[in-house]
């Protein structure tokens, strides 16, 4: 009877963590992965439509010819990534797509995970850049990343999966579908230089 | 006249070897030849014949990096058999095998054109990419070894490349610089 009871116990226990285990990823809305498989309004517009993917197998598979001393530090970062997803549009005229297309996007990042620390303009250009941060509770770790790169022409949004390391994120510009976002972090301390978070 | 005779029987034998390339080239990669016959029962339609000697001649051409080129064309694909587009990827993606990754995509809403390039590993140090163009009409699949260089190339310009390739030169965008030849 006592085994028996001890059983049911720990069967209630096993059961609740199960059920908080369900729950918890959703309620704090903790999955970096950002849905840009399916922009349509954005793809109907786009004259050509470039997907990336770059899953867990294949940054593996990168990371085996990253054998330069330059690669050394973006293998490093590599390494512990999920993906990395960039979904790049180009547009036939300028401005042939609008804000409210891009809010698709804008939309799922508007989570109190998520945090904006980057928006740049640059005017004469027409061009807008904005980063995104998906950070841990605990408010250390980053979990995830994304980027919307506006152009008149062209839109790219780029979504890192897996745990950064900022201070060696720039070894990953230019490469795999991310932008060169140097100039971007210049000028972004002009324009905004603080971390603003998402409501 | 002795010497014409000889030219004539050099000439003939070599148009009868070039008849049997295309099979020899086939047969020389029996994975391709599976994916070929995939493709083929899937289109309901046959590749376009000597396409073993046009991966030949294909062959001398490609960039640094880049070698063991196979193509196979199938020319008016019936509409019916295009599967809708929110389904192309997974027919695809069957079509070619779990072992090839999704890489790039590339749909082209000018033309109706769309690429889907996947890569694997193959050996120690190179890699097979397979890409799958479909148009209106027509289906193409292209297999091809990449070495780490070339790869490598790929990896930093992967939308650049890919639209390259959906366009019909991105293995030469790709490949800049990409010096060494792949090995086996």
């Amino acid at each position: 009877m006592k085994v028996t009871k001890g059983r049911s116990k720990s069967a209630a226990i096993l059961f609740g963590a199960l059920l908080m285990g369900a729950f918890v990823p959703a309620a704090f809305g903790q999955n970096p992965k950002l849905d840009i498989q399916n922009l349509e309004p954005l793809a109907k517009k786009a004259s050509e439509v470039v997907d990336v993917n770059l899953d867990g197998a294949l940054l593996r598979l990168a990371g085996k010819f990253m054998t330069d001393e330059d690669d050394r530090e973006g293998l490093e970062i590599i390494k512990n990534l999920k993906g990395i997803y960039v979904k790049n549009f180009e547009f036939a005229k300028p401005n042939e797509y609008s804000q409210a297309d891009v809010e698709a996007i804008r939309g799922q990042l508007q989570t109190p995970s998520w945090s904006r620390i980057v928006s740049a303009q640059n005017k004469p250009e027409g061009e807008t850049s904005e980063i995104y941060l998906m950070t841990a509770s605990d408010g250390g770790t980053v979990l995830g990343m994304a980027i919307i790169d506006a152009q008149p022409k062209e839109l790219t949004v780029v979504n890192i999966v897996g745990p950064i390391d900022m201070d060696k994120l720039s070894q990953l510009e230019g490469k795999m579908g991310i932008p060169r976002l140097g100039e971007v972090g210049k000028e972004s301390k002009k324009v905004e230089g603080h971390h603003e978070k998402s409501k | 006249m002795k010497n014409r005779s000889k030219f004539l029987a050099r000439a003939i034998s070599l148009v009868v070897l070039m008849q049997f390339l295309p099979a020899a080239a086939v047969a020389g990669d029996p994975e391709f030849h599976l994916l070929v016959g995939r493709m083929s029962a899937y289109c309901q339609k046959r590749p376009m014949p000597f396409m073993g000697l046009v991966s030949f001649i294909g062959n001398r051409f490609t960039p640094p990096g880049v070698g063991h080129l196979q193509m196979a064309i199938f020319e008016n694909v019936s509409p019916l058999r295009k599967p809708p587009a929110g389904e192309l990827d997974s027919t695809l993606q069957d079509l070619v095998g779990s072992g090839y990754r999704p890489f790039v995509q590339v749909h082209d809403n000018r033309n109706g054109d769309q690429t889907y390039i996947y890569v694997r590993e193959s050996g120690k140090k190179c890699f097979e990419m397979l890409i799958v163009s479909i148009d209106s009409t027509d289906a193409v699949l292209m297999k091809m070894r990449l070495n780490p260089d070339a790869m490598h190339d790929w990896m930093d310009e992967p939308v650049k490349s890919g639209r390259g390739s959906a366009h019909g030169g991105g293995i030469d965008v790709a490949q800049e610089g990409a010096a060494k030849q792949p090995t086996d």
